[in-house]
């Protein structure tokens, strides 16, 4: 809990940092989190809330991957544990970000929260064809040069409801 | 419900329509046109203004919206390109004009005031635009000038065409009959003879005079019909009476009023009084007497202090008000629960927690109830529609209300007003036969029947209207659906389908166009208005029977009384008024059928069992029945024990639908049907005891 806490300290004083630099109208502030060692980023004008302390209602007759609903604040929010979305073992330890897609809320559970970066987005690229990916839609690598960065799909994840 | 809350509503309802109308006009009025989805707008609201208005006896108001309604008509059927150019401002002016004159009028009708009755220089105006609309000379162009000099203006002043004839002919025949007929229907001199030759069946040729004269055989008197209206005088009240129905039945009528000779008008008072007022002293309508003398009784049972019985609050005011009262219950909760009170004892403290309790539930209830409001205002001003229409149209129909303090959200009561209404006026227009000989013939009780219910089934509220009427003729639909482009010649059409037609745009199987119905705006109302609270409409119909209307709306925000149950972590709330009983049982009552299905023997019956925790493969919960509890449920037809672990009392929920991403999931199927989050902050799951057991048997 304690260490969550520094943390959300290093992201708040992110945005603070970022928000001058946003002055470009190439670049977008992405939240980036880890799911079992991949780094995916979504954009942060889509990000509601971040929050370590929730109490999921289990919700019958749903995926696995639908860990049930909460309440935040009075609206009820699905959650959604993205490491078994992408097919991946579950693990404890999870942080919830809720997402605002269209006005779809979406809970999703991550390993961890990392950092809030601006990610021009002409350094975008698409997913190379030959290899599908599961409810992502661009790659990039991060301007700090420590790895890559996945886009999620927040579209391809709300409007999969439908199909499996 | 008295008449002062009907009139409260009334005004109400109309400044709002009125505020709508208002910015439309002006917008339009910047782009110099209406758009098509405008017109329908407005068209729709001066329905409902006309209707309205017609049913609080405000004669002058509905005659003013119908002129306005007429209008628009035209431009619905020709788009706006019926409106030349030029002629354009003045349209907006005068839609901007009948703005501010419904206002001053809804200000007098809210200070008891008698209202304008001359307002035929502003019908004047609206008559000339609708000349010019329709492309027609303007006799003279005197219309402008109306108000001025005693120039006739077409329909709008009706006894003015010849007015050395009528007071001639009056002061025998003081009850007149104006009839209108369709435009371009053709032969209007001998549909006028027509009309006499009815008239003649029952009235002495010395009881009765008609003019103009000699239709019989003047064919050119055609165009005085068709700009003039033909008038039937009578010598008695009780003649006009019985010559109403038989107008109203005769074919190609557009339109008809009474009018009555007032020997010498008596000069209204707080009036000025214009030269054309005074020209015109027949237009003086018996019943528009009628308001400033009801409203004067008005005054005196109520006297004073009415205006403060009711506040309009914003519904954002409200949900916000909802929302923190939750917070507050849940913070009582945790304040007088903390762990560090645990071995304390603190007499004081705990006496204040419990006052604070009982206060924190009381704020509660009425928090919840602020939203909630019986459906029986809108049903009571149905009993007054039924009433006057039975008057007009000498029907003879009683309304029956079912289930009218069924308590439903704001938001719901208002968008069913209208509907509601349309759905009456159309039965006691459409659906209740003619004549009550009709009705004996066909072996009914010879007073019609309009059944409106409201029917709460804990997941949606079922709002009925039915009547014991004629019922659809399926083959008139069609042909008119046909006729309107709706439906295509060469297909063939279910029963269900045709009846779909009735709800389509545009459409109206009625002729004629009366001040009730017969334009075809109600069944899309209708539609459109329980549609955009997540509702459906569905007729039923058999011909010779009647019509039944039903429409569902969801309880969106709706407040419920339910059982929670818990299984494992699980809580569940069910609908109270589909649990029979709840019954503790052993293992041992417990028989299995041939496909492995159980059973229980229940007072009369063997009831299947569903245990909640396989159905939905919940993590924890009891697995033998001596541990948990069986509860009855019963929905509809189906009746069945579903077996949980504890029953943990029962609880005011307001209910809330599920994420819009979990419906994708089909769980609604499943007996989910929407949660409720309890006074601690977790979630409790709604089950609809139907769905559930449909599930498991599919």
């Amino acid at each position: 809990m304690s260490n969550e806490n520094v943390l959300f300290q290093v992201e708040e004083d992110e945005i603070e940092n970022a928000v001058p630099e946003d002055e470009g109208a190439g670049s977008r502030k992405h939240l980036i989190f880890t799911v079992d060692d991949l780094k995916i980023g979504i954009d942060a004008n889509q990000v509601v809330e971040i929050l370590n302390v929730y109490n999921a209602t289990y919700l019958p007759m749903m995926p696995d991957y639908i860990q049930g609903i909460f309440n935040m604040r009075g609206q009820i929010i699905p959650i959604m544990d993205i490491r078994l979305r992408l097919g991946k073992p579950p693990a404890e330890e999870r942080i919830l970000i809720v997402i605002d897609y269209n006005n779809n809320q979406l809970g999703i559970q991550v390993d961890s929260v990392d950092l809030m970066l601006d990610i021009p987005l002409e350094s975008i690229v698409p997913i190379p064809s030959q290899s599908p990916q599961k409810l992502v839609s661009g790659m990039c690598t991060l301007p700090d040069g420590s790895g890559t960065m996945l886009v999620l799909d927040c579209e391809q994840l709300i409007a999969h409801g439908y199909g499996d | 419900m008295s008449n002062n809350d009907i009139l409260d509503m009334y005004i109400y309802e109309t400044n709002t329509l009125l505020e709508q109308l208002e910015s439309i006009v002006l917008d339009a009025e910047k782009e110099n046109t209406f758009s098509q989805d405008n017109v329908n707008e407005i068209f729709r609201i001066m329905h409902t203004i006309k209707g309205s208005s017609a049913m609080m006896e405000f004669d002058t108001l509905a005659r003013v919206s119908h002129r306005i309604e007429d209008m628009f008509f035209l431009i619905r059927e020709g788009t706006m390109s019926v409106v030349k150019d030029e002629d354009r401002p003045a349209l907006f002016d005068v839609m901007l004009h009948s703005v501010d004159y419904f206002r001053e009028e809804m200000e007098k009708v809210e200070a008891e005031q008698p209202l304008n009755e001359d307002v035929d220089s502003f019908l004047g105006n609206i008559n000339s635009l609708i000349a010019k609309i329709k492309g027609e000379e303007i006799p003279a162009e005197p219309a402008p000038k109306a108000d001025a000099a005693p120039a006739p203006v077409p329909e709008a002043a009706p006894a003015a065409p010849a007015p050395a004839q009528t007071s001639e002919g009056s002061a025998d025949f003081p009850y007149g009959l104006r009839v209108f007929f369709d435009e371009g229907c053709g032969m209007e001199n001998l549909r006028a003879f027509m009309l006499v030759t009815s008239v003649q069946g029952f009235c002495a040729d010395a009881d009765f005079t008609y003019q103009p004269a000699g239709v019989e055989t003047d064919s050119a008197l055609s165009e005085v019909v068709i700009e003039h209206g033909f008038l039937l005088q009578f010598r008695s009240e009780a003649d006009r009476a019985r010559a109403v129905p038989i107008v109203m039945t005769a074919g190609s009528v557009h339109s008809y009023e009474e009018q009555n000779y007032v020997p010498a008008p008596p000069p209204p008072p707080a009036e000025p009084a214009p030269a054309a007022h005074e020209a015109a002293p027949a237009a003086q309508k018996a019943p528009s007497a009628a308001p400033a003398a009801q409203s004067g009784a008005q005054q005196h049972q109520q006297g004073q202090g009415q205006k403060e019985s009711l506040i309009s609050v914003g519904l954002s005011k409200l949900d916000q008000l909802s929302a923190i009262v939750g917070e507050i219950v849940i913070t009582e909760a945790m304040v007088t629960g903390s762990p560090d009170l645990k071995g304390l004892h603190l007499d004081a403290f705990s006496k204040s927690a419990r006052q604070l309790r009982k206060l924190t539930d009381e704020l509660q209830d009425v928090s919840m109830s602020l939203r909630m409001i019986p459906v029986s205002n809108t049903f009571q001003k149905m009993n007054r529609i039924v009433r006057d229409m039975c008057k007009k149209l000498n029907k003879q129909v009683k309304l029956t209300l079912v289930g009218e303090n069924t308590e439903v959200d704001k938001t719901i009561v208002d968008s069913i007003g209208d509907p509601i209404m349309h759905m009456v006026r159309n039965s006691m227009d459409h659906g209740i036969e003619e004549n009550a000989e009709d009705r004996i013939a066909a072996g009914k009780d010879p007073v019609g029947e309009i059944l409106l219910s409201a029917q709460d089934t804990g997941s949606e509220v079922i709002i009925q209207i039915s009547d014991d009427g004629a019922g659809v003729n399926d083959e008139a639909v069609l042909a008119k659906a046909i006729r309107n482009g709706i439906a295509s010649p060469d297909v063939e059409y279910s029963h269900k389908e045709i009846l779909n037609f009735l709800m389509a745009p545009g459409f109206s199987t009625n002729a004629q166009v009366t001040e009730f119905s017969g334009r075809g705006v109600g069944m899309d109302v209708v539609k459109s208005g329980v549609e955009s609270l997540g509702g459906s409409v569905s007729i039923t119909s058999e011909q010779g029977k009647g019509m039944t209307t039903i429409m569902r709306i969801p309880l969106t925000m709706a407040i419920m009384d339910g059982m929670e149950v818990s299984v494992g972590d699980s809580i569940f709330t069910i609908p109270i008024n589909n649990i029979r009983s709840s019954i503790k049982t052993t293992e041992a009552a417990i028989l299995h059928d041939s496909v492995n299905g159980e059973m229980v023997k229940m007072l009369d019956g063997y009831y299947p069992v569903i245990r909640a925790r396989d159905f939905y493969n919940l993590p924890g919960g009891a697995e033998k029945i001596d541990d948990g509890i069986l509860m009855w449920l019963e929905s509809g037809d189906c009746s069945y024990c579903l077996f949980v672990d504890e029953l943990l009392g029962e609880q005011q929920i307001v209910v809330k639908p599920l994420p819009a991403y979990v419906n994708n999931f089909d769980i609604k199927s499943c007996g989910i049907t929407g949660c409720s989050i309890l006074g601690d902050g977790n979630i409790s799951i709604i089950l609809d005891a139907g769905d559930l057991y449909k599930a498991t048997r599919g």
